[in-house]
């Protein structure tokens, strides 16, 4: 039965959503300085516009995570990394990075396939 | 304490506190090393992993963590998720020591049996 309901289902492609994400950030980041007052509600509305965006792409049937991290760009070292337990067959993520010379941006979109 | 809830049930899990451990445990008291950033990262991850899996509830997990060297910038985490709020939960945990800054954050997404 599960088999055959995966055969029907639009699976999350990677490429696609990191299209989606890609266009998102550049449109809102481009140009933009880390102001410390602006970046809460910057990361906040950029995770549920990602959200909505992907929402809107089509994959039925997916639970979605969309994590935004911005922070100001010093020059100074930054590591980023994510461990999933899931099924391999039907579940994926996709993830973009966005630099000027006053803020870096990264953006990890999980989707997870409700059976 | 957070909550992860199934269905029906309520289940207390104090998955803060696990992370806490975890993070100590790779990263406590040691100073920010870019060569050993990468090695610390994935142990945080796989130890907070591992910990969750070994209570067996029927959870999808999602670990992130996310360290930075302490160098005055500012940096913000934010998450949206559309999932069934009735199952599906997760928690971040900030931990700081002089030289870095940790955010580990963990979401759970529940199976459908």
């Amino acid at each position: 039965m599960i088999n055959v309901l995966q055969q029907q289902t639009n699976r999350f492609k990677s490429a696609i959503v990191k299209e989606c994400v890609r266009e998102i950030v550049r449109e809102r980041l481009s140009g933009l300085r880390y102001d410390p007052e602006e970046v809460p509600e910057l990361s906040r509305s950029l995770a549920e516009g990602i959200k909505d965006k992907v929402k809107d792409a089509g994959f039925d049937r997916y639970k979605l995570v969309v994590q935004v991290v911005i922070g100001e760009q010093r020059g100074q070292g930054v590591k980023m990394s994510s461990r999933c337990l899931w099924d391999a067959d039907t579940d994926s993520y996709a993830e973009d990075v966005f630099i000027n010379d006053s803020l870096f941006c990264v953006v990890a979109i999980f989707g997870i396939y409700y059976y | 304490m957070d909550f992860f809830q199934t269905r029906k049930q309520y289940f207390l899990v104090p998955v803060n506190e696990d992370n806490r451990r975890c993070i100590e445990g790779v990263i406590g008291g040691t100073d920010y090393n870019q060569s050993k950033v990468n090695q610390w990262t994935a142990s945080v991850v796989e130890h907070s992993l591992t910990h969750l899996v070994k209570q067996g509830r029927p959870f999808k997990y999602i670990v992130n963590c996310t360290i930075m060297q302490k160098s005055g910038a500012g940096l913000h985490t934010a998450n949206s998720c559309y999932w069934d709020t009735a199952t599906d939960g997760s928690c971040t945990v900030r931990w700081e020591n002089r030289t870095m800054y940790c955010v580990v954050s963990v979401f759970a997404v529940a199976v459908a049996l």
